[in-house]
């Protein structure tokens, strides 16, 4: 009998401890969390296999799991808990501990994984943008430069052409890379990990999956619904689903605003009628639309940032990345808004270092992805995809 | 002997369209001079006062209290002379039925059946009176006020404080030459008191301390007790020191022996005792403590089904191999023992698996507190995998097992533990049907199984009473070897009045537990004293003064009375002549049951006083018209009151049968079958409680050895011509209400198939 040899590891444990995992040792395995889950399946149902080998520090089997990703962290289970775990921390901390190490350089995960990282963090992007702005100033002549006609034109020092637009495209696409590599990675632990099914006959292929997956899950949000409508714990509502969704629009928005900006200033060079030129004016429909954005933006980071005050220690603890996620998007929606704002009210000082600050948050927000809690959104996803498709085993 | 008897009527209780004041007029008429007042008050509750003056005033010397069961209101009739109660009220007006069945009609007068029976009932009273009488004291001059503790561990220390404290003094008696015995070898304890959470210090130097420093308190070191003799309130108690024999009185005593452990032998399957790297919980604390522990992979297993499982194979050998060596022994019968021997006391060794399973919960706790001091003393570098079947932990201390497992190197799932092997430098536990989802092997450096607590009553007689009944307890087997109570509500009580076990020697427990057995045990070993020197039984029928009366005269030596008594209260002289200790005595009546001479009495309980309440019942001829008659009687500890219970829960009952109240049905002496079989009745149904396994019995074997002796009843009935199946015994548990009416009337429907009492006609 060919078993295998457990190695149980302590100090597995006691990093998802750090990583906001910190009542793992209180489970005594009843498997409440399980019953009370509004999300979980009724085959092989999580949290409380989660628990055990959380407590047991069996790393292959968490990170291999594609349940931890399918919390959406209602706290059902840690409100019904007899034994005061929180089990929806848990898996949270199991996906931070999956975003610290999934992929290569791994130190920038340590870096994210706690406060200690992150004037490094901070330093790179400050330091980039800083270094352009010492080389656009010498060539313009000033560090704070205005045009001809004295308007404040951000892309003066910040030129698109050779600065924002390839450093920028670099990373985003770097961060893409980096994100399929995780997902692939991800994808393959899945597939390895015991007890997956076999799905006999034809399957429909995985882009017909995705379409419906984001069509049916991540565009409406449902699964937020079946969250808070699962057992009555006496939860306050909480306003999450409207939140991120709020969010999901503001991003999405500013998305479609940078790649048409980006779209215009390169198509434009070739077929000029689509040039757009920036700054644009503020009734231009692209502005509208950005405007649009970074005041939902605002609107989806009031309500979470509300909501994550408010909740039960008790029941609810927010871990460090969900604070550093937070705190980004928030810098870098002020950080726009404000240098918008100042070069409206033309100061030209603020409008400047404002702009600089954007772009080293934008930077930090999107390079660092693949280690940051928005990293979900690929990871999260691709485990969705997985589960379409082959099932939880 | 009650002679001038006042009897008092409650109407209240009694209702059922009877004519009180018709049967208080016929109570007169029949008695005449012997009842002196007859009254029927409203409401008797709030004339109890009256009685008294009537006792003043008319010099009665019996009262009888017609109307509830004497169950009731016990506190409202409490009178200087001799009382009884006449249950008209639940056996005879709520549990009326006519014979085909139906109740009473709510407004009609009483039927003529229920007249009869109350007024039979009535009669039964005052004869009981008649042929009662008030006890004199048994009391002691003097009791000794001094307890003996037997063990100087953790419960045996704490009783001989809390012994002292109450302002006895105290002879603490241990065998080996330290004080504090198992906990000397735990790193740190369970909780012992709130908020039971974390390991607490045992603070054992300091109680060892305390007693040795208590004037009140002579401790003997490697000592034993080599005799125990007398009776509680002034045993003497002979001691083997190291200087020689001690001759010492004391009043009563605790056992506090403690436990030993398993014999290795039993868990080879698990590898203890052949590997090294395996070892029991309570020698993993010893070692534990003298730093000798450097494992940094230790498995606590806690699954104990190896080792179950090699010891009912064994057992299946061994039995096979008994069944071919008796049958070798059939072919050649063995010399059988000469007779009128005594037999030698051998003390029969009762270690076994047993202990192992019974030692769950204490293993679970104390294996949570091993593992969780462990890894705190080595900051988690230690890993302790806790390999359970079932995590036992008793009560409050779940606070201390959230506690425990709430530590980062400690690590737990259920699992079938199928194998532990050394393979290697190390051990490999193999898993099955875990937590973990999957059956798994775990390498480690030690394994920790647990410690089987076999008490030494299990191993050794204790106490060495001079008792008729021999040196030991009895009856241990049924209980394992533990030396644990025989009631359940009374944890301390051992078969021998007087002396009361405490700790790990009664059932395998965790400190707090034996802080508060130690606490229960002195309490009992103080009711004890006190009881002798009021001459009162200490229990179950705490504070009755009455006590078995031996007529000497007739006693044929018989012997009967000293071998049956569960409590071992008789001794004896060297011709079978019994010698009372009526301390030692429960008030059973499981002696007079056994006299076939009749010789045993209870001042208002005796042979002849039940039987001529048997033989008032008024028994008519016409079995046809008239019916049959059917004697119940009822054990007034479980039956009666279930009998109580039916009929206020609206069961009702054939109005032929009479019921009479009995200690015990071990008191039921089979001469009062033999009346009631001469007075006519036509069938006496015997209401005792459950016996067996399960048994209820207040005196550990009432019921059983009622049983037993149906058989000797049978076989008299025979010779008389009578057929044994008109008497018979019913087990009915104090929760079985809904049972009586089936019981009883299926009893009754029997007698009237087989027809009238062939004795009734003459």
């Amino acid at each position: 009998m060919a078993k295998v040899t457990l190695t149980p590891d302590s100090g597995f444990a006691r990093e998802l401890m750090d990583a906001g995992g910190d009542s793992l040792k209180k489970c005594y395995q009843c498997a409440t969390c399980s019953v009370a889950c509004p999300m979980a399946p009724a085959n092989n149902p999580y949290p409380r296999k989660e628990m055990v080998w959380a407590s047991w520090g069996q790393k292959d089997k968490l990170m291999a799991d594609p349940d931890i990703w399918l919390c959406h962290n209602c706290g059902n289970c840690a409100e019904l808990c007899p034994r005061g775990a929180k089990p929806a921390d848990v898996m949270a901390a199991c996906r931070n501990v999956v975003y610290k190490n999934l992929v290569q350089p791994s130190k920038v995960g340590e870096w994210m994984s706690s406060p200690k990282g992150l004037p490094m963090l901070f330093l790179i992007p400050a330091i980039l943008w800083l270094v352009i702005w010492a080389i656009r100033a010498a060539i313009v002549g000033a560090w704070f430069p205005r045009t001809e006609d004295g308007r404040i034109v951000f892309g003066q020092i910040f030129y698109g052409d050779y600065t924002i637009d390839p450093i920028f495209m670099i990373t985003f696409f770097g961060a893409v890379y980096l994100l399929y590599k995780g997902c692939s990675k991800l994808w393959n632990s899945f597939k390895n990990g015991d007890g997956k099914l076999v799905v006999i006959g034809p399957t429909k292929p995985w882009y017909y999956h995705l379409l419906m997956l984001l069509w049916e899950e991540v565009g409406s949000h449902k699964k937020f619904d079946t969250c808070t409508a699962g057992p009555k714990t006496g939860q306050p509502e909480n306003n999450r689903k409207f939140g991120h969704m709020c969010m999901i629009i503001g991003f999405v928005s500013l998305m479609i605003v940078t790649a048409i900006v980006a779209g215009g200033h390169w198509v434009g060079k070739v077929v000029p009628v689509l040039s757009i030129e920036t700054p644009m004016p503020l009734t231009f429909p692209v502005k509208l639309l950005a405007n649009f954005g970074a005041v939902v933006l605002l609107v989806g980071l009031v309500v979470l940032t509300i909501r994550r005050k408010r909740q039960n220690p008790k029941f609810f603890a927010s871990n460090y990345q969900d604070w550093y996620l937070l705190g980004v998007i928030w810098l870098v929606a002020l950080t726009g808004c404000l240098s918008q704002l100042f070069r409206l009210a033309d100061a030209v000082h603020c409008a400047y270092l404002v702009y600089y600050l954007h772009l080293v948050f934008v930077w930090m927000l999107f390079a660092y992805l693949p280690w940051s809690k928005l990293g979900h959104l690929a990871y999260r996803t691709c485990a969705l995809l997985f589960v379409r498709m082959y099932g939880r085993g | 002997m009650s002679s001038k008897i006042g009897v008092y009527f409650d109407a209240a209780n009694i209702g059922g369209g009877l004519d009180v004041e018709a049967l208080a007029a016929g109570v007169k008429a029949k008695w005449d001079s012997l009842v002196a007042v007859v009254r029927v008050f409203p409401v008797l509750a709030e004339q109890a006062q009256s009685i008294v003056k009537d006792i003043e005033d008319n010099g009665l010397d019996g009262v009888l209290i017609c109307g509830a069961s004497p169950r009731q209101d016990v506190e409202l009739y409490r009178f200087p002379v001799l009382t009884e109660r006449v249950n008209l009220r639940e056996q005879c007006v709520l549990s009326y039925e006519d014979p085909l069945g139906n109740g009473l009609v709510p407004g009609q007068p009483a039927p003529e059946l229920l007249v009869q029976l109350a007024t039979d009932y009535i009669n039964m009273g005052v004869v009981k009176l008649q042929k009662g009488s008030l006890p004199d004291s048994a009391a002691l001059e003097k009791g000794v006020r001094r307890i003996l503790v037997v063990g100087g561990g953790f419960t045996g220390l704490t009783a001989a404080a809390e012994a002292a404290a109450s302002g006895y003094e105290v002879v603490l008696v241990e065998k080996t030459d330290r004080l504090g015995g198992a906990v000397n070898n735990i790193p740190t304890g369970s909780p012992l008191q709130g908020p039971w959470e974390d390991k607490e210090s045992t603070n054992l130097a300091e109680r060892i301390a305390a007693v040795e420093q208590n004037p009140k308190i002579t401790v003997y070191m490697s000592s034993t007790v080599a005799k125990l003799a007398g009776q509680p309130g002034q045993y003497t108690l002979t001691l083997n020191t190291p200087e020689g024999e001690k001759t010492l009185e004391v009043g009563s005593a605790v056992v506090a022996a403690g436990w030993t452990p398993l014999d290795p032998k039993y868990m080879e399957a698990m590898g203890l005792g052949v590997s090294p790297k395996v070892m029991h919980a309570a020698e993993f604390g010893k070692q534990f403590l003298a730093g000798k522990i450097t494992a940094r992979r230790i498995a606590f297993v806690l699954d104990t089904t190896l080792a179950e499982e090699a010891a009912a194979k064994q057992k299946a050998e061994a039995e096979a191999e008994a069944q071919a060596a008796e049958q070798a022994a059939e072919a050649a019968p063995a010399e059988a023992p000469a007779e009128g021997e005594e037999a030698v006391f051998v003390k029969q060794n009762l270690e076994s698996i047993e202990h192992l399973r019974y030692s769950n919960a204490v293993n679970s706790v104390g294996m949570l507190r091993l593992a969780n001091t462990v890894c705190e003393k080595t900051n988690d570098v230690t890993q302790c995998y806790v390999l359970y079947k079932d995590m036992v932990v008793p009560g409050i201390l779940e606070r201390f097992y959230r506690k425990m497992q709430d530590r980062l190197g400690l690590m737990m799932t259920k699992a079938d533990v199928t194998s532990i092997r050394e393979e290697g430098d190390h051990m490999v536990v193999s898993c099955e049907n875990t937590l973990l989802g999957m059956d798994f092997d775990l390498d480690c450096d030690l394994v920790v199984v647990p410690t089987g607590l076999v008490p030494v009553s299990a191993k050794e007689a204790i106490m060495q009473f001079e008792y008729r009944q021999g040196p030991d307890f009895p009856d241990l087997d049924l209980f394992d070897g533990y030396l644990d109570s025989n009631y359940i509500c009374f944890p301390y009580e051992t078969r021998r009045t007087g002396v009361y076990a405490a700790g790990c020697v009664r059932q395998p427990m965790t400190l707090d537990g034996c802080l508060q057995d130690a606490r229960g045990a002195v309490l009992k070993a103080i009711q004890a004293i006190e009881c002798a020197e009021h001459g009162v039984a200490v229990h179950p029928r705490s504070g009755d003064r009455t006590y078995p009366v031996f007529n000497f005269v007739r006693c044929t030596q018989c012997k009967r009375c000293t071998e049956e008594c569960p409590f071992g209260a008789l001794d004896d002289d060297e011709k079978g002549t019994p010698k009372p200790n009526p301390a030692r005595c429960r008030r059973c009546g499981t002696c007079f049951g056994a006299c076939p001479e009749r010789v045993i009495s209870f001042a208002n309980y005796n042979i002849d006083q039940i039987g001529s309440m048997i033989r008032e019942v008024s028994v008519p001829k016409d079995f046809k018209n008239e019916g049959p008659r059917i004697l119940i009687l009822a054990c007034e500890n479980d039956a009666y009151p279930a009998l109580d219970m039916a009929a206020l829960q609206g069961h009702t009952w054939s109005p032929y049968v009479r019921i009479i109240p009995v200690r015990c049905l071990g008191s039921v002496n089979a001469i009062w079958v033999s009346d009631a079989m001469s007075k006519g009745y036509d069938g006496v149904m015997l209401l005792g409680c459950k016996y067996g396994d399960d048994y209820q019995c207040h005196f550990v074997k009432g019921s059983e050895l009622c049983a037993r002796r149906m058989t000797n009843i049978a076989e008299t009935l025979n010779r008389l011509g009578v057929e044994p199946e008109r008497v018979e015994q019913f087990e009915l548990a104090i929760d079985e209400a809904h049972c009586v009416t089936d019981m009883i009337d299926g009893f009754v429907k029997r007698i009237e198939q087989m027809g009238p009492n062939p004795f009734k006609a003459m």
